[in-house]
């Protein structure tokens, strides 16, 4: 589902952050993403986003080659994939029901369709009272649970999570993580990116660790 | 059977461009407030930037709703005196032979009814000539003593102006000491003058229109800087490019239609206004009489009011250009 075959990234004239990552995906798989600060954990995720494009070597996303697609196949292709930002990036103007219900709008389904499930969803994740709430006033953990609801709502193929348990505690990164798991569950492949050792042990998956540029895969 | 197919999906796609134009959207929003959705508008409806460009959009539309109706006001007045004075000449019969005069203006003005392209002849009476001496020569009897000459009004047809040197020649070689004026020189001279009015004008006009572009455009352009976010996490969450652009559009026109309204409304009262302060204007005094004469009554018509609907239309567009140039400038830097 996923190929990524000598890709390196540089940003600018600087050096390269990426060298070399050779990596494939199936459908359906779980997998960490570690490696200390600065490793090229973020970079990783924006080139699976298609937010950047490699500096050398090809990406295959859904079968697809990213580089030669125009500009609405790839919106059409980041529709398949949820992303959580490690600063969360909520619309400060809309509340966390309309933050988490904003990519089945774009997606151009009627409200009256998705209402429940996106209030279902924020339930789930302990934000049924903060519903109303704009992101101004929730503590961090709350923006990360709202960003988390924002990426899983659209049942994406693809999972993206930038450090999506840094700000709660251990009892609701867990929860989260049963979350993704979930989700893997049916169907959808996650890769999250991490340095919490304690989270990578609750859970038997293989991880993707970043060093120096390289990936390498245990 | 084929023909209707064939318009049924004419009107569809005629249909479906319009439902997708940002000018539909606002016009239904402010024809009749639409049944609102629950959510707020994705575009931040009402930001610090956006204020700050309804206030300059407002002045803008304003300074140049005035500018274009006065030039439109002036070239209009321009036109009437240029049609007035063409369709009328003046004819002078001096008094030669006293005793055959009064039988000399009737002559020349028969003859002047005979010629092609003459409308009316009306002698003015010798009181009347009287009368326009009056500034010069003041209320005296001297005058009914003094042999003052005649002047014919003649009333041309505007549609096919005739030749007057033709008319000119043949009064001078029937009758002696009459001479033809057709304003000529006066005529020309005006012609200069409201010319280079309205081309000072149009100048201004430019000048307002280009200000009113740069500031309209750089105003937008930073009302957008504040929107990135916005733009770069619709982009994230897979909107296409044009479902950005359309929503920032939309948002965009909305603004530049209310704001060019309130600007083009404070400039209509502005014109409705000013023949009250012409009247008052015009008691006083000679300068004021001939500005007077220059705007004419001061009463902008219809066709100027229309003039306004197309500089807010223009303002309004032109806000929405640039939201549109700025979401794809910002998206590009992602893509
Ligand atoms: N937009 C950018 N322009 C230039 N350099 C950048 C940019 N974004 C990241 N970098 C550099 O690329 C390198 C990798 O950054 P990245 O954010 O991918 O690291 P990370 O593994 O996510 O780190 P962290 O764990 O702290 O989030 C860093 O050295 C960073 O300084
Ligand atoms: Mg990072």
């Amino acid at each position: 589902m996923i190929r990524f075959e000598n890709v390196g990234l540089r940003y600018g004239l600087g050096p390269e952050v990426l060298r070399d990552v050779d990596f494939h995906l199936v459908r359906g798989s779980f997998h960490f993403l570690t490696g200390p600060s600065g490793a090229g954990k973020t970079s990783l995720l924006r080139l699976l986003l298609m937010s950047l494009r490699p500096s050398r070597g090809l990406i295959h996303l859904f079968g697809q080659n990213c580089a030669d697609l125009p500009s609405p196949e790839r919106a059409d292709l980041r529709r398949r994939i949820g992303i959580v930002f490690q600063d969360f990036r909520l619309l400060d103007h809309l509340t966390t029901w309309e933050n988490v219900a904003l990519p089945l709008r774009v997606f151009g389904k009627s409200e009256a369709s998705y209402s429940e499930d996106v209030t279902d969803l924020l339930k789930w994740v302990g934000l049924g009272d903060r519903m109303t709430a704009y992101p101004e006033v929730l503590s961090g953990g709350e923006k990360q649970r709202a960003a988390i609801a924002r990426a899983v709502i659209g049942k994406p193929e693809l999972l993206l999570a930038d450090e999506p348990t840094g700000n709660v505690d251990p009892n609701m990164a867990n929860r989260l993580l049963r979350l993704f798991i979930e989700l893997n569950r049916l169907g959808t492949s996650v890769i999250i990116a991490t340095h919490d050792f304690q989270l990578m042990d609750q859970c038997d998956a293989p991880r993707m660790v970043l060093n120096e540029g390289h990936l390498e895969v245990r | 059977m084929k023909d209707i197919l064939k318009l049924d999906k004419i009107k569809g796609y005629w249909a479906e461009t319009v439902a997708d134009s940002p000018w539909v959207a606002v016009i239904r929003a402010l024809v009749r407030r639409e049944a609102r959705a629950m959510s707020a508008p994705i575009v931040q409806p009402a930001s610090v930037a956006g204020r700050a460009l309804t206030v300059v959009i407002a002045i803008m539309c304003f300074l140049a709703c005035l500018t274009s109706g006065a030039v439109y006001m002036v070239n209009q007045s321009a036109n009437d005196w240029f049609a007035d004075i063409a369709s009328e000449v003046t004819v002078q019969v001096i008094p030669v032979d006293a005793a055959e005069f009064e039988k000399k203006v009737t002559l020349v003005s028969l003859f002047l009814a005979k010629q092609a392209g003459i409308v009316k002849v009306s002698p003015l009476s010798s009181e009347e000539s009287g009368e326009l001496l009056k500034p010069w020569l003041g209320d005296s009897n001297a005058l009914s003593a003094l042999p003052v000459p005649r002047l014919i009004a003649v009333e041309i047809d505007r549609s096919s102006l005739p030749d007057m040197s033709v008319v000119r020649r043949a009064l001078e070689s029937n009758f002696k000491g009459v001479t033809l004026d057709d304003h000529r020189r006066w005529q020309s001279e005006l012609r200069t003058v409201t010319r280079s009015m309205v081309l000072g004008g149009f100048a201004v006009l430019v000048l307002v229109g280009a200000a009113t572009v740069a500031s309209i455009v750089s105003a937008t352009k930073s009302a957008m800087a504040s929107n990135r976010e916005i733009i770069e996490v619709l982009h994230f969450v897979g909107a296409r490019e044009r479902f950005i652009a359309h929503e920032f559009e939309k948002h965009f026109l909305s603004i530049g239609v209310r704001a060019g309204l309130v600007g083009a409304l404070g400039a209509t009262l502005m014109f409705l206004l000013l023949p009250v302060v012409m009247r008052f204007l015009s008691s006083g005094g000679l300068a004021a009489a001939e500005f007077r004469q220059l705007v004419g009554t001061a009463v902008l018509d219809w066709p100027g009011y229309i003039l306004f609907g197309a500089v807010v239309v223009v303002v309004a567009s032109l806000c929405m250009l640039t939201s549109r140039y700025g979401v794809y400038r910002i998206l590009k830097s992602h893509d």
